[in-house]
């Protein structure tokens, strides 16, 4: 498992301070330091066209479904073609309802997953340090794309948790974290073997 | 040349690979570990299998995707023409390829992949390793398929001279683009038994999947022909398929239980064990591009009885080897002539022979002269391909050219929504030798 994450030693992430705003497309990440703990986040950026372009389409896809109950005396095929037709225009438009994601590391403690949502919602998600046996990037494949995430290995779970649950940010802004992480998990094991 | 000496960066694709097991598998196996050793930089596409899925490295660091894509038919993926195009776009730009390499002309992502591969401007060589006919309807649209293909690849692979001529018949591609390389064997896995069997008793075996192929209704009747004249001998029959049934008739018929044994599936870890059993191996194939296992067998010091058929003949020295037509008396006189050579063959010396004769270095070596050949190869946009693909048919080749275009299409769709510059590159990690080194210097590093 360890072995495709030796090369990343000393090469990109020199570029790394405790301050550091990488921007990359569509995600910003950001780390601070609050009371002790280190937080990295990552932003959705919003960008405008496409925001247009989800609003558009709700509009379409709203006037889609009134002429469907508008029409609703004559049910033909069309009607039937019209239903799958609204969720799939439905899904592809759903603009991504996560505004930031965001990695607390409590040093002493453990690591806090938060899953900042556009309505407010924040869902949390506490990882005990002792918990944690190591973070680590990988490549994941789905039928279209390849893009890498990082992932925690906790102890008896038989799946991997992963840090960013929605957000699919680059692994330039992975590194760091995983990193810092990597100090972490590492730094902790020594004062407090568990 | 100046191509030579240059490092490749090679992506093989074939819809057969590990933990499905059979001749192409292990040739992609064997020759990726060879090119790694070499050098090369050499990445495995192919589709999930079951729960493996994702992105695996295997032995020496071969990194391999499994891309999930359920096969539909025969471990094969549903043949989607541009579905596949924006994963395999985005492998090609990750992992930084210059040739793509395909296997098999049955695999339907093998043939997407290399479409795609054309389209985006990359190297692309093709491995065939099977014979087909040119008459059943099976066959010809295969080898339509194979046509479109071939009619702008920059070079092809065939495993024997045989399979040459077939493939260079059935897709029309020009002879000089096409080379022969042929299989090897893993020698240091295939020895012979350190202790030589008695001749007391003749022991014959047999190891193949028992389809009609594989002459499995030759055996039936070839396994009591040799038993009624020869008592001594004995056979021992590895494999299954649905012919499983006629060979247990036969065995009931003839009351043959005690002289017939039928082991079912060999794993191939243990096909050594099984092979060093016996004297004689006997293969009784209808159509071969190559045969894989008469050289495990002659590896492991076994005179091999054969079909004459397909590439066999090329495979073997004359003198290990003893052929015959495909039909059974033909088989039975071939197996009576081996008999009768059998002591004055000395296992080592056919296992040093084969050791000179065969070896995936010089495989991996003769790969990649095709490959730097494949590099000269001069760069062509769109308009100067389509021709190529007119000349395959008066219809056939008007839908090869749509077919073409659309891909192009896709591929400027592809390349707007997500610029090649936006994806990743994935850094090397080279050959796992860096394995023991402590992961965790840059954290302690970072740590301060």
């Amino acid at each position: 498992m360890p072995a495709w994450i030796v090369f990343w030693r000393a090469d990109t992430m020199k570029k790394h301070q405790a301050q550091g705003i990488s921007a990359g497309g569509v995600y910003r990440y950001t780390h601070r330091r609050e009371g002790g703990a280190d937080i990295h986040d990552v932003f959705v950026e919003k960008s405008a066209s496409r925001l247009l372009f989800s609003y558009i389409g709700a509009m379409l896809l709203l006037a889609n479904v009134c002429y469907a109950l508008l029409k609703q005396e004559s049910l033909c095929l069309s009607s039937f073609w019209c239903v799958p037709f609204s969720a799939i225009v439905a899904k592809s438009l759903q603009y991504k309802p996560v505004k930031k994601e965001s990695l607390m590391i409590m040093p002493g403690f453990g690591v806090q997953l938060e899953q900042h949502f556009w309505s407010g919602r924040v869902h949390r998600q506490f990882v005990p340090i002792g918990k944690i046996l190591k973070p680590v990037l990988n490549e994941c494949v789905t039928p279209v794309t390849c893009y890498w995430s990082l992932a925690l290995l906790v102890r008896n779970e038989d799946k991997i948790t992963l840090v960013f649950k929605k957000l699919h940010p680059p692994v330039k802004m992975l590194v760091p974290i995983w990193k810092a992480l990597c100090a972490f998990t590492s730094s902790d094991s020594i004062t407090s073997p568990s | 040349m100046d191509n030579q000496g240059r490092k490749h960066r090679i992506l093989m694709v074939s819809d057969f690979f590990f933990p499905n097991f059979g001749g192409v598998e292990s040739h992609i196996y064997y020759l990726s570990q060879c090119l790694l050793k070499l050098g090369h930089k050499v990445v495995v596409m192919t589709h999930a299998y079951g729960k493996r899925s994702g992105v695996r490295y295997v032995t020496g660091g071969l990194k391999v995707y499994y891309v999930p894509w359920r096969p539909f038919l025969m471990q094969n993926t549903l043949p989607t023409l541009w579905l596949t195009f924006p994963i395999i776009r985005t492998i090609l730009i990750r992992e930084k390829i210059s040739v793509v390499h395909g296997h098999q002309a049955f695999s339907t992502l093998c043939h997407e992949a290399l479409m795609h591969a054309r389209t985006m401007g990359y190297k692309v060589v093709f491995t065939d390793h099977s014979l087909y006919g040119f008459a059943d309807v099976g066959s010809i649209h295969m080898n339509k398929v194979l046509q479109f293909t071939l009619a702008d690849i920059d070079q092809a692979i065939c495993v024997s001279h045989t399979s040459k001529e077939n493939t260079v018949l059935r897709s029309g591609i020009s002879p000089e683009k096409v080379f022969m390389v042929p299989n090897a064997v893993d020698t240091a896995m295939f020895t012979p038994s350190p202790n030589r069997l008695s001749c007391g008793e003749i022991v014959i075996v047999v190891i193949s999947r028992l389809v009609y192929r594989k002459g499995a209704d030759l055996l039936v009747e070839v396994i009591p022909e040799v038993c009624r004249l020869f008592p001594k001998v004995r056979f021992i029959v590895g494999g299954d398929g649905p012919k499983r049934v006629r060979l247990e008739e036969m065995r009931e018929k003839f009351s043959l239980q005690d002289r017939v044994e039928m082991l079912g599936a060999v794993p191939h870890a243990q096909v050594r064990s099984v092979l060093v059993s016996g004297h004689i191996f006997l293969n009784s194939s209808l159509t071969e591009a190559f045969c894989i296992a008469i050289l495990e067998a002659a590896s492991c010091g076994l005179l091999t009885v054969s079909t004459r058929v397909g590439g066999v003949p090329e495979v073997l020295p004359d003198d290990m080897i003893v052929l015959a037509e495909p039909d059974p008396e033909d088989m039975v006189r071939a197996v009576k002539k081996a008999i009768d050579i059998l002591p004055g063959i000395d296992p080592q010396v056919m296992h040093l022979r084969m050791k000179k004769l065969y070896s995936w270095d010089d495989v991996a070596k003769r790969t990649e002269i095709v490959y730097d050949r494949a590099m000269q190869s001069s760069n062509t946009n769109l308009l100067d391909r389509l021709p190529r693909y007119l000349t395959c048919g008066a219809w056939a080749g008007k839908l090869f050219c749509l077919v073409m275009i659309i891909n192009y299409l896709v591929w400027c769709l592809l390349e707007f929504l997500q610029p090649a510059e936006g994806i990743e590159e994935v850094p090397d990690i080279g050959p796992l030798l860096t394995h023991l080194d402590p992961v965790d210097d840059p954290c302690e590093a970072q740590g301060d």
